[in-house]
């Protein structure tokens, strides 16, 4: 199995789109190559058809103006105009004025041989004009066979030429995004693997830490041993977002009632020493105490990225606000904010907007991947040097 | 409908009263072995509709030569050309459209 299967490693929604974009297009551009060769071998064929029904026209054009002629002659003792069974004829003026036809097709006169409404016609002009005629024209019904053909043709051309083009794209396609592919795989591989080197140190650490009885120490061994407790916390942080992301969709769910308040609180305590090293007043707001059906190490997974990137993006003495109101938890930081034209590619996977402080730009991401596993409404407001808002609603 | 009651009337009139078509043209060429009609389709054999047709008739009565008649060399060398009209150009004019209304082809295709 490959790594980005295993991972299930997929692309970001930019390059899907950009996926979706290129094969639209290159559909649509051989769609278009299609429709214009159909076209051209259309008017060839009905060119054709048309050359070969041209020598019949003649003969009826001929056998039509003889008897145009007689008439002519004999027009003070008859004025039958000649009819056949085989072809319609009509005949106008110099003027185009039509002076009689056996049908009513609607003709042009300006083109000597063509094909309208199913009806072929020839336009001859006669060296005397008899009965006034200048245009003589003489119809007839086109059978269609050579359509019939021509369409057939176009179709298993069309759909073999499509179906070509399809394969040629697609191994194009797969050719293009190979660089592409390898690198995510990469990335990916490496993160997993980075994860698996972090599990047993930090556990230790963050083991021990805890263990120590703080009242016991002196002051200065108190603020080392809360630099160590912060460090600790951030690396647990970062290897809990890793875990997530390569184990996430594999964790089985057990879903709970959830105590938004008291998740809340615990979450506030747990920050505590990572704000106050950046001088970051973190507090919250009880509008409204609310729960949540819900696995619980995911919500605290997502409440932990909301107050990691809050304290994180946050100036020194700025603060953290979290409103927890009916069904609603918003997280408001005083932070550096983010242009509007990059929220929307906040929530993707390793966009990163400040380069300054460290992180892979996964949090979000994994905020998002538990919102959309639980239906919650991820809203955010952000302005740049103000602050950013998230909300979590359900 | 109202055009061919009218005209009717204009022809049934005519008959009743000689028009300037009846006194002019038919008057003389009556004393031909050829009839007017026969001239009218020579017309009609060159010059193809209303406009041409009636210009070509009318510059030939005024200027009447053997190099723009519609009528055969032998027809020619044994009648000779026509003397140059008298009327003037609405006479002329009129004549022409009475001769036109009366042979043309236009409604009478069966």
């Amino acid at each position: 199995m490959s790594a980005s299967k295993s991972l299930d490693t997929d692309f970001l929604s930019s390059e899907k789109r950009t996926l979706f974009r290129f094969s639209v297009l290159y559909i649509l551009l051989t769609v278009i190559i299609i429709s214009v060769f159909s076209f051209i071998y259309y008017e060839l064929q009905k060119d054709l058809m048309l050359q070969e029904k041209k020598s019949t026209l003649q003969e009826y054009s001929k056998k039509f103006l003889y008897d145009l002629k007689q008439l002519h002659i004999n027009f003070d003792k008859t004025q039958v105009y000649p009819r056949y069974d085989a072809f319609d004829s009509a005949i106008f003026d110099n003027e185009k004025k039509l002076i009689f036809a056996t049908s009513d097709t609607k003709i042009k006169l300006d083109k000597i041989l063509y094909l309208h409404d199913e009806v072929i016609h020839l336009v001859n002009i006669p060296e005397s004009y008899y009965l006034g005629a200048k245009y003589v024209i003489i119809k007839m019904k086109d059978d269609g066979l050579w359509l019939e053909q021509t369409r057939r043709e176009i179709l298993i051309f069309s759909t073999i030429t499509f179906m070509f083009m399809l394969i040629v794209g697609y191994s194009l396609l797969r050719l293009f995004l190979k660089p592409m592919r390898d690198a995510i795989q990469l990335l990916d591989r490496f993160i997993k693997d980075t994860t698996h080197e972090l599990n047993t140190p930090v556990s230790t650490i963050v083991t021990n830490i805890e263990m120590i009885d703080r009242d016991m120490l002196d002051e200065k061994l108190l603020k080392k041993i809360n630099r160590i407790d912060i460090g600790a916390k951030t690396i647990s942080n970062i290897y809990q977002d890793l875990t997530y992301l390569t184990l996430g969709n594999k964790i089985i769910s057990n879903d709970e009632e959830v105590d938004i308040e008291h998740l809340v609180l615990e979450r506030i305590e747990y920050f505590k020493s990572l704000a106050s090293a950046k001088k970051v007043l973190l507090q919250m707001e009880l509008r409204q105490n609310t729960s949540l059906f819900i696995d619980k190490g995911k919500i605290s997974k997502l409440l932990d990225n909301l107050i990691s990137n809050a304290v994180k993006y946050n100036k020194i003495n700025g603060s953290i606000i979290i409103i927890v109101e009916d069904k609603k938890i918003t997280v408001s930081d005083t932070g550096i904010g983010i242009a509007k034209e990059d929220i929307s590619q906040m929530l993707e996977r390793y966009t990163r907007f400040n380069k300054s402080s460290g992180g892979f730009g996964i949090g979000l991401n994994i905020v998002a991947s538990i919102a959309k596993e639980y239906n919650l409404h991820i809203e955010i407001d952000s302005e740049e040097k103000v602050g950013t808002k998230v909300s979590v609603s359900w | 409908m109202v055009k061919s009651v009218f005209l009717s009337l204009f022809f049934l009139i005519s008959s009743l009263h000689a028009n300037i078509y009846e006194d002019n043209c038919v008057a003389c060429h009556k004393r031909l072995p050829v009839s007017i009609d026969k001239y009218f389709y020579k017309y009609l054999l060159i010059y193809s509709g209303e406009t041409d047709t009636k210009n070509a008739i009318i510059n030939y009565l005024k200027v009447p030569v053997k190099e723009t008649t519609v009528m055969s060399d032998s027809f020619i060398s044994r009648f000779g050309v026509k003397k140059a009209t008298k009327l003037n150009e609405s006479q002329l004019q009129e004549a022409v459209n009475i001769y036109w209304e009366k042979y043309k082809v236009f409604g009478k295709l069966k």
